[in-house]
């Protein structure tokens, strides 16, 4: 499966994805014109490249300052989608990256945490600059 | 003093008495959103604004503004080499006894006030932790019909303002309705 990576712009994250290394990224801010255009590609190929699979192991590391309620959306099912690969076998963590003194992602963190059971869902504060 | 001037600085000297930094009247469109939602945050950093009231503010000033977008009942939209949709609305970002303030207003079908009426009060009648736990399950509901994730977008709001959010309607003609939603920060 072919690696997807975009660089970031003012409205959307940078995109890692990985596949051949098993590690997923997101990092910037998030309100693109367009939820649906910038994330369901990364949906679909996702979803194809979790089709069937078990024992794997796979880390998607967040680091997001910013995201507007459309994409709150997207995430949600982009970690629903991480919990199922979870339930089926493999080892799934998430890094849920955010300054330290960023109340509202860190609230964001523990939302999504408590509502995700097969994945280690991390939080992970970094020092704000 | 010439009219044309007198007229706009009346015009300026409202916009200045009810608190308002800056404001627009229009037609939206994403371009639009963007290049004014930066012009909003580089002037609260300019001023020294603490990061995180220009965080609500920004995060307020979005979902209200792509409700315009999404809903507004007065828009255009046709093909000019590529397809453009405009909607129509005002938004307006002020001060008013030290807090900050978003106002969106548009044009709401009739049909559609009921509806939007009872997703706001559902919304004003949570407290902090109603709001919070109305979000995640919205998060988790698939998008209702015909509906782009309004209810999202309003509670996101809601989450971010410091007081109740404020709305108001006023049916104009026979099919339409000018809707308003102020939320302080």
């Amino acid at each position: 499966m072919d690696n997807i990576t975009h660089a970031a712009t003012e409205r959307s994250p940078e995109v890692a994805f990985d596949f051949a290394n098993s590690h997923l990224r997101l990092k910037g801010e998030s309100y693109p014109e367009d939820v649906a255009a910038f994330y369901g590609p990364l949906l679909t190929a996702l979803d194809r490249w979790l089709a069937g699979r078990s024992g794997s192991a796979l880390t998607l590391d967040i680091e997001l300052v910013y995201f507007n309620s459309s994409s709150a959306k997207a995430l949600m099912n982009l970690f629903l989608m991480l919990d199922k690969a979870g339930a089926a076998g493999n080892s799934v963590s998430i890094n849920w990256r955010f300054s330290e003194d960023d109340d509202i992602m860190e609230e964001f963190g523990e939302d999504f945490a408590e509502d995700l059971q097969h994945v280690r869902f991390t939080l992970c504060p970094l020092p704000a600059s | 003093m010439g009219a044309l001037a007198e007229e706009y600085l009346g015009f300026k000297t409202i916009l200045g008495q009810k608190g308002i930094i800056f404001s627009f009247s229009g037609y939206v469109s994403e371009g639009i959103l963007f290049a004014l939602g930066d012009a909003l945050k580089q002037k609260m950093a300019l001023e020294e604004t603490d990061h995180h009231v220009t965080r609500k503010v920004f995060s307020i000033f979005v979902e209200q503004v792509q409700n315009i977008i999404r809903y507004s009942a007065d828009r255009m939209t046709g093909d000019i080499g590529k397809p453009v949709e405009l909607s129509s609305g005002m938004i307006a970002v002020g001060q008013e006894g030290g807090s900050f303030f978003v106002v969106c207003a548009n044009m709401v079908r009739l049909s559609d006030m009921e509806r939007l009426k009872e997703r706001l009060d559902h919304i004003k009648s949570l407290d902090r932790e109603g709001i919070k736990a109305f979000y995640k399950e919205k998060l988790r509901e698939d998008p209702e019909m015909d509906s782009k994730g309004a209810s999202i977008g309003l509670i996101e709001i809601a989450r971010r303002a410091s007081a109740p959010i404020d709305y108001d309607f006023i049916e104009v003609g026979g099919a339409s309705a000018f809707f308003c939603l102020k939320a302080f920060i």
